[in-house]
């Protein structure tokens, strides 16, 4: 049986993001604990020095896919190329980051090689000889442990789930460059845009009061403004939910399309804790929750939990904080 | 133009997630049922295209047992001219792999020029049945489509949403599959009109085994909750003595 994993780079701005390195971490546990059976593939317009770097930090053998169609991310593009790559060596696991690219490319890539296709996984279980992996549902309320029944299978890992790898410094990967031609594709990436927002506001502050959808209605907004209102220097955060109902503006949400902030308290009111919120906040130094439901996500990863409908909650501390510390 | 919104009629469990042992699923409350709050953002981008473009037809379809014929009635109040059941009777897990076929083999010969999703369904998180319906019928496609314009009657232009706030502009052929954000727009509700129409209308049956239906590629071995891992401390007390607590830990800790 052929045990190759293949892990697909995720690039920019002529370097490895980060999550790759997560993948290849994820990669080599399904390895057993080395990186002996890992090919990195880095598919761009010029991707050697990339792939050199991986190679000298993980140990890993890379090969770096350049070629004329992929400078920027295709989906068409890159299934093209890697298509072909990728029947030639069957490898057991594809690896992706769980990233608006890879969770783009795995299902249609998973198609094309007749493999399985397991997306955010976050754990994998050891069982004789067999892998199993662990992803999460309703937002991680639930968690489900999945088997591949093909053999391939193509996973995305989800972003903050492993550290990034490290191979030992005496041994660099095996580097190669290969060329391949896209060809002609119907769909055609135009170009990558920045968003307008200004956040700077929230990636700067020290305090972050942090509105959800439990909120409830936008008069309460009133409440959060008041509630940052008795700490020095706040901001104003959201999560999505509450600026896809046009409670908030865009340049306050929170989390992986969003900001991510690294405030020393972060105070999330009537946010569940979703994978993609909690993601943004990660160097958050002190992080307090008040919500109602007390299986709520959001307080594993809270230092202070805090029970409450927060339309009773934040009036009550708002009378408290007049009563004892405003002079 | 012909547009198939692929609609799911997802699970949103209360504050009680309950596992049945027997199936090893979710137990359902037959109250927790609604549509896919993405699917209705795919709904609504799909609605702004016929009112600009004459002659446009959207269609909604579903898989699923009879409950699901509810979620299929909604998209058809909100503005779905027509509505496809596509029944398969077994409660459960149904794959995205299964489901993007069920799909696929309904929509082949069908000239859809646009075949949306939402961009994941809120129960199980996949985000994968849009772009295997692309990969399947060998379409074109976008994932997370934060905007959405037609240039021409074949050409749609599109932004992606990406990580860390960037978009990706595309310019695809139809037919093509989009899988749509949300916030892209702002849903509509039903109108009365929609909602008297549907009642009179009938949807298009079509049982899974008429379908092409492959085996799941991957299997769900078991569902769990997960540990209880809060590692942080839960402030105890009535709201009033919570609140004293929690300004008291602010204060110590130089926030005020
Ligand atoms: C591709 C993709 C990217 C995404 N990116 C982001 C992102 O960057 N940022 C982001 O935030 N989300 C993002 N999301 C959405 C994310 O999955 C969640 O849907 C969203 O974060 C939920 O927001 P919420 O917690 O406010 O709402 P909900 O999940 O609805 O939670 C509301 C919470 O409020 C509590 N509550 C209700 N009433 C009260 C009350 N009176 N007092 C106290 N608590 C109360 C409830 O118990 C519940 O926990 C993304 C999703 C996708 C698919």
């Amino acid at each position: 049986m052929n045990d190759t994993i293949v892990v697909i780079a995720q690039h920019s701005q002529g370097a490895a993001d980060p999550v790759t390195y997560e993948a290849i971490a994820c990669a080599m546990e399904l390895c057993g604990g080395d990186n002996s059976c890992i090919r990195v593939i880095v598919p761009g317009k010029q991707t050697a020095d990339i792939a050199e770097k991986i190679a000298g930090t993980t140990g890993a053998d890379v090969t770096a896919v350049e070629g004329k169609g992929l400078k920027l991310y295709n989906a068409e593009a890159y299934i093209k190329v890697l298509e072909g790559f990728l029947k030639d060596i069957k490898p057991l696991y594809i690896v992706l980051p769980h990233t608006s690219t890879g969770y783009d490319l795995a299902p249609a890539l998973a198609v094309k090689l007749k493999a399985s296709c397991i997306t955010a996984v976050e754990k994998i279980n050891h069982a004789d000889g067999k892998h199993t992996f662990i992803r999460p549902l309703f937002n991680g309320r639930l968690y489900a442990e999945v088997v591949p029944e093909t053999e391939s299978t193509v996973i995305t890992v989800q972003p903050g789930a492993w550290h990034k790898a490290v191979g030992s410094p005496d041994k660099k990967g095996r580097v190669n460059v290969i060329t391949a031609d896209a060809g002609s594709t119907k769909t055609r990436t135009i170009s990558i845009k920045h968003s307008e927002y200004e956040s700077a506001a929230l990636s700067q502050s020290d305090v972050i009061i942090s509105a959800g959808r439990g909120i409830g209605k936008k008069e309460n907004l009133s409440l959060i403004r008041e509630l940052a209102g008795i700490f020095k220097r706040s901001a104003i955060g959201c999560s999505r939910a509450v600026c896809d109902v046009g409670w908030l503006g865009y340049r306050h949400q929170v989390g992986t399309t969003g900001v991510t902030v690294s405030p020393k308290l972060y105070l999330a009111c009537g946010i569940s804790g979703a994978i993609q919120h909690v993601s943004g906040i990660k160097g958050a130094q002190t992080i307090i929750a008040v919500n109602t439901d007390p299986h709520a996500r959001i307080f594993s990863v809270a230092d202070y939990c805090v029970v409450e409908d927060l339309e009773q909650f934040i009036p009550a501390v708002l009378e408290a904080y007049g009563r004892l510390y405003s002079e | 133009m012909k547009i198939l919104v692929c609609v799911k009629q997802v699970y949103v469990p209360g504050t009680d997630v309950t596992i049945d042992h027997s199936s090893g699923w979710i137990q359902y409350n037959p109250t927790g049922f609604r549509l896919n709050s993405y699917d209705e953002y795919a709904l609504e981008e799909a609605l702004l295209i016929k009112e600009r473009i004459a002659d446009t037809r959207v269609h909604a379809v579903s898989i699923g047992p009879g409950r699901t014929e509810v979620a299929i009635r909604r998209a058809m109040e909100i503005g779905a001219d027509e509505g496809i059941q596509i029944r398969y009777e077994k409660e459960g897990y149904l794959s995205p792999y299964q489901t993007a076929s069920l799909i696929s083999s309904y929509a082949k010969e069908k000239q859809y020029d646009l075949i949306m999703t939402g961009v994941t369904a809120e129960d199980d998180m996949q985000m994968q049945t849009g772009q295997m319906i692309a990969g399947t019928l060998n379409y074109p496609y976008a994932s997370s489509v934060i905007k959405l314009e037609m240039k021409t009657e074949h050409l749609v232009y599109v932004e992606r949403e990406c990580d860390a706030m960037r978009r990706e502009c595309v310019e695809l052929p139809m037919p093509c599959v989009l899988t749509i954000q949300s916030g892209i727009n702002k849903p509509r509700y039903p109108a009365l009109s929609n909602v008297l129409r549907t009642k009179q209308q009938k949807l298009m049956e079509i049982p899974a085994q008429d379908l092409v239906m492959p085996e799941a590629r991957e299997k769900i071995i078991k569902v769990f909750l997960p540990e209880t891992t809060a590692r942080g401390v839960f402030l105890q007390g009535s709201a009033k003595e919570k609140a004293v607590e929690l300004l008291r830990i602010l204060h110590e800790k130089a926030f005020l």
